[in-house]
């Protein structure tokens, strides 16, 4: 069971984000890729990474969807633009797939050649306490430096989207 | 698990990969290329935490972590930068942005 | 320093050259009695010291060949020599004898120059007194020809000593390209005579010259007879001798009557046994000596300036000398040098002291009256006369002469015919030697009487001194006297005098009388005379030959005798051939004209240019450079298109990178 339900779940993810990437409609995308990311969530837990999943839905599903969600409230979703869309796609698909092909390919076809090993015990769940105790030991410094990426999107978010106040001439009398 | 199976764990990481690639390449609508970036993002992440189980290392779901953090960080900047640029520019056609060029 | 014959022999020039340096080069002013003193001493001492070495040689104890230097040249030796013999012996003291006369009689006659010239004029006699010794006394081909040049160089600074006239200096310039020209073929047979025999001793060339091949003896025997001629100022190189009468008196005296002219034919006596070995050169050099003696008689007969007559007959007389080398004896030649060098030097001497002052120069005119003004002179000039023309027993000039034809009558066929022609110029001498005589005795026209306007009392030439009635005096003696000398000359010579039929001699005797008939003639025949007057007007005025049928009744006699008085136009024929030539080329070189200077210098570029124009501009660019030049165009093509890849669009590059990634992918997929 533990072997295939983690694929079929993986599947399951990839065509949701197969999906996701060819609608015409910005909020379609949004719901299949919120399903897509909620399907990857449980092939989390269906490998065994409990925390892992716990974390993609709450963060990636959760909080980064949302900002999404925000954004795509200025979306002009328009049955023209809907068009518009839907004949780009069309237009300019070919050669992107081409070039995806030519990349996904050898990938593809180059895991599965061999396996490869690496000495490392066969191993299952891995335990909360385990990833814990890895982020707040030998890993804290990159979670701390993690953490100053944080502040730096932060501030420089918050920056980017400031409209600036008016000047003093431009200000109405008081 | 078996390492067949962490093979078809990672063939599938890299067709999430392939696919977000496409939408990047394909879309126009400069929307559509950040959400894509978000499925690029998850290739790799799967990828680690199959690893991880794999072999039973919690640096597998370590990395997801750190991933995850820079995927918030590049969203948040992403679409602040989104929004900024809607201003101004016609968001919906990436292709028509191209001032930094000769 | 012991007396070595070396010493002896070297000592004989080097005192004149000591005179030359001292009045040449010494850097203070020398007061002219010094100058004199110098000058006499220059001039004396080489005769003292040739005349014992004279006397030695003819008691048997010539000295021969001495070495003076040698210098060792790679595989050659080049021994530098004087020689004492007979003929330089002869010659030698002949030289130094009439160059002591000369420079005595100059010391009074050139009193009316400034003292810088006179300084000048001495220095230059005394070079060239070293010079002519030099040649004599020389043992080597070198030192010979290094004489021969220096006395070319010394006459052509004594002939333009006036350096104030043009005239004179264009007639130094002339003798001097003339004789420069010969001065090439003797320098030539030199040249060759030393490869043949790798030796420069001249008893080394002379015998060796035995073992030449026919053509180049002939050659080398040409190319001396050449060098002979211009120096001698013989037909063809002869136009340079009347013109260089424009010296001084006592330059025409010692160089171009006596010593240096008769140079020439010192050299044809030197290298005798050479010419002997070609006879058919020799036969030539007779032809062309009894031609130009009778050349010289003939232009002699109708000159209207006693120098220039004087010049002519010195022509005619070396003519002789000529003749008798190219018939065998330079015996009978060598003694006809000291006589003709007694009474010529004699002639000019006395002429010029006869004319010395007068108005019209040294026009014939001015001969008049000299029986009255100036005795002793005339009495001189008179002797001398007497000897050119060769009056029969009584004068020197018969017994060399006599000597000459003797020997040309011996010589068979060709003698006969050519003694024929010599005795017709023996006539013509008599003529003309008669001729200048007689205009001495008569009397002055009042035109030509100096008086106080026509000559300026600070310049009065003082003549009648000592210094000039001396060597007036010996030189007169010896040129009645020397006669008996020509026998004995011709002995220490080495040969026999040559015997002659009474007939022969009876008719060489009739021949000067029969010329001083002929001059008679010329002056009382009223036709003649006539025709000579006009002969002297257009000569001096008009310098044009009039046409047939003017000039007068004697139009034809009058045009001979200025024919003959221009010396046959030899001038003017050179004057076309080459003069103008030459100076044409000169011009067109420099640039007179339409054409650019220097064409010679400037057609070699034009022509580098062409080549330039029609070989390497086609090919620069070259294709190198056009390769070059195609590769810089086309980075310029590739920038512009590799510019479209920078679009700007987000999709294309992020295609661009999904192309590398792929890329690297399929190369990791290759290998294993």
């Amino acid at each position: 069971m533990i072997g295939w339900f983690p694929l079929f779940l993986g599947t399951l993810a990839l065509v949701s984000a197969a999906l996701a990437v060819t609608r015409p409609s910005v909020v379609h995308g949004l719901m299949w890729l919120v399903a897509a990311l909620l399907s990857l969530a449980a092939t989390f837990f269906a490998l065994g990474a409990g925390f892992a999943g716990a974390v993609q839905i709450l963060i990636y599903a959760g909080a980064i969807l949302a900002v999404f969600v925000f954004v795509v409230m200025t979306f002009d979703a328009s049955p023209p633009a809907l068009a518009r869309e839907r004949l780009r796609l069309k237009q300019a698909a070919r050669w992107p797939l081409l070039m995806v092909l030519a990349l996904g390919l050898p990938l593809a076809f180059g895991l599965w050649g061999g396996a490869v090993a690496t000495g490392l015990a066969p191993g299952g769940r891995v335990p909360v306490q385990a990833v814990g105790g890895l982020l707040f030991g030998p890993w804290a410094v990159a979670v701390e430096i993690a953490s100053f990426l944080l502040i730096a999107a932060l501030l420089g978010a918050r920056h980017l989207v400031r409209r600036d106040p008016p000047t003093d001439s431009e200000r109405p009398a008081p | 698990m078996t390492d067949t199976f962490l093979i078809g764990m990672l063939v599938l990481a890299a067709g999430l990969f392939a696919v977000g690639l496409f939408g990047v390449l394909a879309r126009r609508a400069v929307l559509f290329q950040l959400l894509s970036l978000e499925v690029m993002l998850s290739g790799p992440s799967l990828a680690f935490v199959a690893a991880g189980a794999r072999h039973g290392d919690p640096a597998g779901q370590g990395m997801f972590v750190l991933v995850l953090i820079l995927a918030a960080a590049e969203v948040a900047l992403g679409l602040a930068l989104y929004l900024r640029m809607a201003r101004t520019a016609d968001v919906t056609d990436s292709d028509s942005i191209r001032d930094l060029r000769h | 320093m012991t007396l070595s014959p070396a010493l002896i022999l070297l000592l004989v020039p080097s005192f004149a050259l000591a005179a030359f340096m001292v009045l040449g080069l010494y850097p203070y002013t020398l007061r002219r009695r010094q100058v004199h003193i110098i000058a006499l001493l220059g001039g004396a001492l080489p005769l003292l010291i040739m005349a014992p070495l004279t006397g030695l040689c003819a008691a048997g104890h010539c000295l021969g060949v001495v070495p003076i230097f040698t210098l060792t040249v790679g595989q050659s030796v080049v021994a530098l020599a004087l020689t004492l013999d007979p003929l330089g012996a002869t010659i030698g003291l002949t030289v130094s004898a009439i160059g002591a006369a000369v420079l005595v009689y100059s010391i009074t006659y050139m009193a009316a120059t400034s003292l810088a010239d006179l300084r000048r004029f001495f220095a230059l006699m005394n070079l060239f007194l070293a010079a002519m010794l030099t040649m004599v006394l020389a043992g080597d081909s070198i030192v010979f020809f290094l004489g021969w040049e220096l006395m070319g160089l010394c006459s052509y600074f004594l002939i333009a000593y006036n350096t104030t006239s043009a005239e004179s200096i264009t007639a130094g310039r002339k003798a001097f390209i003339m004789t420069r020209v010969a001065d090439a073929y003797l320098l030539a047979a030199l040249l060759l005579l030393f490869l043949h025999a790798n030796s420069v001793r001249l008893d080394v060339l002379i015998p060796a010259s035995a073992t030449l091949d026919a053509t180049m003896t002939i050659v080398i025997a040409a190319l001396l007879l050449g060098g002979a001629l211009g120096k001698s100022a013989q037909v063809p190189f002869h136009t340079w001798l009347p013109s260089a009468m424009a010296g001084p008196t006592p330059v025409s005296a010692l160089l171009h009557s006596a010593t240096m002219v008769a140079a020439g034919a010192f050299l044809l006596m030197r290298f005798a046994p050479l010419m002997q070995l070609a006879p058919a050169v020799q036969v030539a050099a007779a032809v062309l000596g009894v031609a130009t003696a009778a050349y010289g008689a003939m232009s002699a007969l109708f000159q209207q300036d006693v120098k220039r007559l004087l010049a002519y007959s010195s022509i005619s007389q070396i003519g002789f000398m000529m003749l008798s080398l190219g018939v065998g004896a330079p015996e009978a030649a060598a003694a006809h040098f000291v006589m003709h060098a007694i009474f010529k030097s004699l002639l000019f001497l006395a002429a010029g002291d006869i004319t010395h002052g007068c108005v019209e120069g040294t026009d014939l005119s001015s001969m008049r009256g000299a029986w009255t003004r100036k005795p002793v002179s005339y009495v001189a000039f008179v002797a001398g006369g007497a000897s050119l023309a060769g009056l029969p027993m009584i004068t020197a000039g018969w017994w060399s002469k006599e000597a000459i034809l003797s020997a040309v009558q011996g010589f068979g066929a060709v003698g006969q015919v050519l003694w024929l022609g010599a005795v017709l110029t023996a006539l013509l001498t008599g003529a003309y030697a008669s001729r200048a005589i007689m205009i001495g005795l008569m009397p002055m026209r009042d035109s030509d009487m100096p008086h106080a306007g026509n000559v300026h009392r600070h310049e009065a030439p003082r003549t009648g001194t000592i210094w000039t009635n001396l060597p007036l005096m010996l030189l007169a003696t010896g040129a009645i006297v020397a006669g008996v000398l020509v026998t004995p000359i011709m002995h220490f010579l080495g040969a026999e005098e040559p015997h002659a039929s009474a007939f022969s001699v009876y008719v060489a005797a009739a021949a000067p009388l029969l010329g001083v008939g002929l001059a008679l003639a010329l002056v009382f025949v009223p036709r003649l005379s006539e025709g000579l007057r006009n002969v002297r007007a257009i000569s001096r005025k008009a310098r044009k030959m009039p046409r047939r049928g003017e000039g007068g009744p004697q139009s034809r006699f009058v045009r001979l005798a200025l024919w003959l008085n221009w010396g046959m136009r030899f001038d003017g024929l050179y004057q076309v051939m080459f003069v103008r030539p030459f100076v044409k080329g000169v011009r067109w070189l420099n640039g007179y004209g339409s054409a650019p200077a220097d064409p010679v210098g400037t057609w070699p570029m034009l022509a580098l240019v062409w080549l330039q124009q029609k070989i390497t501009a086609p090919l620069a660019p070259d294709w190198f450079d056009k390769l070059w030049m195609w590769g810089a165009a086309g980075v310029v093509r590739l920038w512009a298109l590799v510019r479209r890849v920078q679009t700007g669009r987000v999709r294309d590059y992020g295609f661009a990178m999904a192309g590398g990634i792929a890329g690297l992918l399929l190369l990791v997929w290759g290998t294993p």
